[in-house]
Order: structure tokens, then C-alpha cells, then sequence
């Protein structure tokens, strides 16, 4: 069968990015949102859109994307293989003072791993966990096991900027004490492009990191109102104050565009996964031209 | 026991392996505590030649050998395939948990990491007597997962009652002490058994392995 050859689709104009400017500006009064950071890089057509993409933000579960890029870079160097077995142990130390933590089973979206507490589970499995269903647990343990030294190692190796990883998850004592993982819009976007492009260490490594991306189980936010034959590899983030969600969009017969929709609310706010689903909407329409109203 | 009934796996001294296992395994090295005490790590291993092997080998009615071989990837890399080394001891380790477990009346879990690790292995902090295969640190006992003070310290007594001699590490958070699991401790102990190859390298070769 021939390649049937596309032709590359027009960049949006620059009247078409101020109507998203001002489609968000639009949902920030409507909401009561107190941030909407985006930043996006198409690259079908190489469009940038930024609005707040360089500000930091607790990245709340955003950050696996960055532990998984992490575990890569140690399967990348030969110290881990996808196969490779870690002890399931939920006995973490928190990067304040090294006092003991653990991850409660009830603050966990993800109860599989726990239930192998005392057993081993595979690398690549406890990767699937980390992202698919935000298993905090998963991440302590690859954190634990590839160190956050590797993790920044493979930010700063690939000029990754706006990504700060600091601790795991569910470290009370950190997070009282302000040490927290922060992400910006930008930093995000960065991380994602490369592994889309698959510039993350081997078009294969990168090619296994979308895979698990696109099994993703949490789709209320930039996947939910597009249309069901896009594609979309991503990870959210959710605590009381903000919710994220960064991903790469595959509409179909054309180039991915990469996006991070980072938005902070006050604690007891509603309509967060929606205010991320319309951006993403909007978003959607003006690189594809269909379905976009910023109106 | 007569001819049929030998033990299936073969001993082999430690300090006739190849270079990288020795480093893995510290055969004969001594090694010294907190305390600065020395502690001789044991020179004999049985071979255990495949997962298949260790599945299908008992060293008790109720302990297969792979419960106690299960490390994970921060075991020193020579010893995370096959053949595997673990230390003589581990027959009389399997002894004690059989009697353990007959006290407690039902299934007894080893953790991952739990059973023999080698002196390499990445998790270990100072000497652990987990290097001499005689310790275990079990993280289930039937339905009871021993992650509190009132499970571990239950069982830690069990143990002191069943087993003279046993060390049971103290509940608590800190170094030393354990808050996930029960940590039951035979001590320094160095099995050498009846079949295990003579001594031909002599003080001086031993020395130069080590």
C-alpha cells in the first residue's frame, strides 16, 4: 500500500493564540481558578503556546513522568533491566531527616502493589503502576531504587529545565517543611517533546515510556472531550490546591502536538478535571481546526 | 542417612570460585560489627544450579530452599542468576523456622531480601547476620502482616520461647530496631558439613583469595 504524504498542516496565527488567550482568561473568571499555566509545542507545525509556562507549581503526580524518565536513564546505563526485580517494601525515608514513612494503603489509587508488600515485583510493572494508576507506592520504590540524583542527572543531561525533584511522595514530614517536587508548564512540555520525538536515549526506550504513557487509566482531563480516535500519552496530578495534566496529544493523520495544562485552585474547589478537559478542547481545535470554539 | 538420601545440591568451597563470586561473597573474610567485634563469614555454599532446583528442594516440611534465596536487583550482580551460592547454614536456619512455625500454627513468609543475602548486597547496613544465612525477616504470619509493635512484639516473643537463643531486633524506627517486620537472628553461626571439600589451599592461599 503507498504512503499516502500529508501535507503539514499551517501553524495556528497569531489571532488564533490570542483567542486561547482569552478563552482561558474566560474559564479563570468563570472558575475562580487561581492559575492556569500552559505551555505547548506542536510538532506538526513547530507552534509554541506559553501563558504562565515558566511558573513553578507543586507538580503533585506530574512528577512520575520525570521518575519514569529516571528509571529509563538507569535501564539506558546498563544498572536496571524493564525485568529486573525490587523488593516491595513500603518503608520509605523521608529527605527532611531520614525518619521512617510509609504510603497509606487508603491514600493510594493503586492497591496491586500493596498487596505484593513482602514479595518482588518487575521494574517495568512497577512503572506501570507508577503512571497508569498513579501508584504511590510504585514511586517511592523506583525513586528509592534508581536515587533522585539519577532522576535530576537525566533532567540536566537532556537540558531539561523547570523540573525539580526533590523528594517522594506522600513524605508529610517534607511537605511540611517545603521541600516539594515542582514542575513548570515548560518543563514539562520539554520532558514529554523529547520522549514524543523519541530523543529520550533510544527511539526505543522512548517508544516503551509513551506506551506506558498511553495506558494511562486517569482520563477526566486532557483526553476527556476530544474525539475518541485521538490518542493521548499522559499523566495527570492531583492534591487539595492543584491539578494538572500533561500529555501528548496524537490526533489522528497528523504530526503529535505535547501539552501541560497546570491550573491551582483553593483546597475545596470543583470543577478541576473540567477546566483542564476545556482548555485541552480548545487546544485541540485550533492545531486541527475541528471542534475548537474560544468564544 | 545412607547414600540415597544425600543432600541433593553440591558443596563447594568458596574460595575456589571465580574471582567476581569471591568478591561477591566474601568466602572465609572476616568483617567486623558496630562493636568492632570480627565475624568470620562462612567458606562453604551449596550450589543451587537453577530456580528449578531451589522451587523443588525442601529443607523442611514447611521451607522450599527458594524462600530464603529471593533477593532483588541490588544483590551483587554475579549472584542475581544461576548457580546461585548460599551459605551451609541455611539447612539449620530452615530447622529453627520449622520449629518456629510449628508455635505459630501456620504459614510463615520470608520478604523478598529476607532470607540469605550476600555481604554485596545494597541494602545491607554494617555486618548483618543475613550474610551467614541465619536470618530471616518474616513479613506475614498467616493473615497477620507485621507492620505494628503489637504483631511484631507478639511473635518476637513466640520466637524467644521456641527458639533458645534466638535475637528478635527491638520494635522501633531507628537502626537496629524493625517496624515492618520480625527479624529473627541465629547469630554468627558457620555450618562446615561432613562432605564438604578438604581443605587444599591452605592458610596462606586463603589468605590471598580474601
Amino acid at each position: 500500500m503507498p504512503t499516502q504524504v500529508l501535507p503539514r498542516s499551517a501553524p495556528p496565527s497569531a489571532a488564533a493564540l490570542d483567542g486561547l488567550h482569552t478563552h482561558i482568561d474566560a474559564l479563570e473568571r468563570k472558575t475562580g481558578v487561581r492559575t492556569i499555566a500552559v505551555a505547548i509545542h506542536d510538532t506538526e507545525t513547530g507552534a509554541n503556546f506559553r501563558r504562565h509556562a515558566d511558573r513553578w507549581l507543586h507538580a503533585a503526580s506530574t512528577i512520575k513522568v520525570a521518575i519514569l524518565l529516571g528509571v529509563y536513564a538507569a535501564i539506558h546505563r546498563g544498572w536496571l533491566l524493564p525485568h529486573s526485580r525490587v523488593h516491595v517494601r513500603n518503608r520509605f525515608a523521608s529527605a527532611v531527616d531520614g525518619h521512617p514513612f510509609r504510603v497509606g494503603a487508603d491514600r493510594d489509587a493503586d492497591s496491586e502493589v500493596h498487596r505484593s508488600i513482602g514479595k518482588m515485583m518487575r521494574v517495568s510493572d512497577l512503572a506501570v503502576h507508577m503512571i497508569t494508576t498513579s501508584s504511590n507506592l510504585a514511586t517511592n520504590l523506583l525513586l528509592d531504587l534508581v536515587g533522585l540524583e539519577t532522576v535530576q542527572r537525566a533532567l540536566d543531561e537532556l537540558y531539561i529545565d523547570g523540573i525539580d525533584v526533590r523528594r517522594g511522595v506522600e513524605d508529610e514530614r517534607a511537605f511540611e517543611a517545603g521541600i516539594n517536587n515542582r514542575v513548570t508548564a515548560d518543563g514539562l512540555v520539554q520532558l514529554l517533546r523529547l520522549v514524543a520525538e523519541e530523543r529520550a536515549f533510544t527511539p526505543e526506550l522512548s517508544r516503551e515510556m509513551v506506551a506506558i504513557l498511553h495506558a494511562q487509566e486517569f482520563r477526566s482531563g486532557i483526553p476527556a472531550r476530544l474525539p475518541s480516535a485521538v490518542r493521548v500519552a499522559n499523566k495527570t496530578g492531583d492534591i487539595s490546591t492543584v491539578a494538572h495534566d500533561a500529555g501528548v496529544v496524537y490526533p489522528p493523520n497528523r504530526k503529535p502536538y505535547v501539552v501541560a495544562i497546570l491550573t491551582e485552585w483553593a483546597p475545596a474547589a470543583s470543577g478541576r478535571s473540567a477546566t483542564i478537559a476545556d482548555i485541552s478542547h480548545a487546544i485541540y481545535g485550533l492545531l486541527t481546526s475541528q471542534g475548537g470554539n474560544h468564544g | 542417612m545412607g547414600e540415597g538420601h544425600r543432600f541433593p545440591l553440591r558443596i563447594v568451597d568458596g574460595l575456589r570460585l571465580e574471582r567476581s563470586l569471591r568478591e561477591a561473597l566474601m568466602p572465609g573474610r572476616v568483617l567486623h560489627d558496630d562493636g568492632g567485634h570480627p565475624h568470620t563469614l562462612p567458606r562453604y555454599f551449596y550450589e543451587v544450579p537453577s530456580w528449578e532446583h531451589a522451587m523443588n528442594i525442601q529443607l523442611s516440611p514447611n521451607f522450599a530452599l527458594w524462600e530464603f534465596i529471593q533477593t532483588d536487583v541490588r544483590e551483587a550482580a554475579p549472584l542475581r542468576g544461576f548457580p546461585r551460592f548460599v551459605p551451609c547454614s541455611i539447612t539449620i536456619l530452615a530447622l529453627c523456622l520449622e520449629r518456629f512455625r510449628d508455635a505459630v500454627g501456620t504459614f510463615v513468609h520470608i520478604s523478598a531480601n529476607g532470607g540469605y543475602r550476600s555481604p554485596r548486597h545494597a541494602v545491607n547496613t554494617g555486618t548483618t547476620t543475613h550474610s551467614w544465612a541465619t536470618a530471616v525477616n518474616v513479613y506475614r504470619i498467616g493473615d497477620v502482616q507485621l507492620d505494628d509493635r503489637e504483631a511484631i512484639e507478639r511473635y518476637a516473643a513466640m520466637a524467644r520461647q521456641t527458639l533458645p537463643g534466638v535475637w528478635t531486633r527491638p520494635f522501633g524506627p531507628s537502626r537496629g530496631q524493625t517496624d515492618d517486620q520480625l527479624h529473627l537472628d541465629f547469630g554468627y553461626v558457620v555450618s562446615v558439613p561432613h562432605d564438604a571439600p578438604a581443605d587444599t589451599l591452605g592458610f596462606d592461599a586463603e589468605r590471598r583469595a580474601s
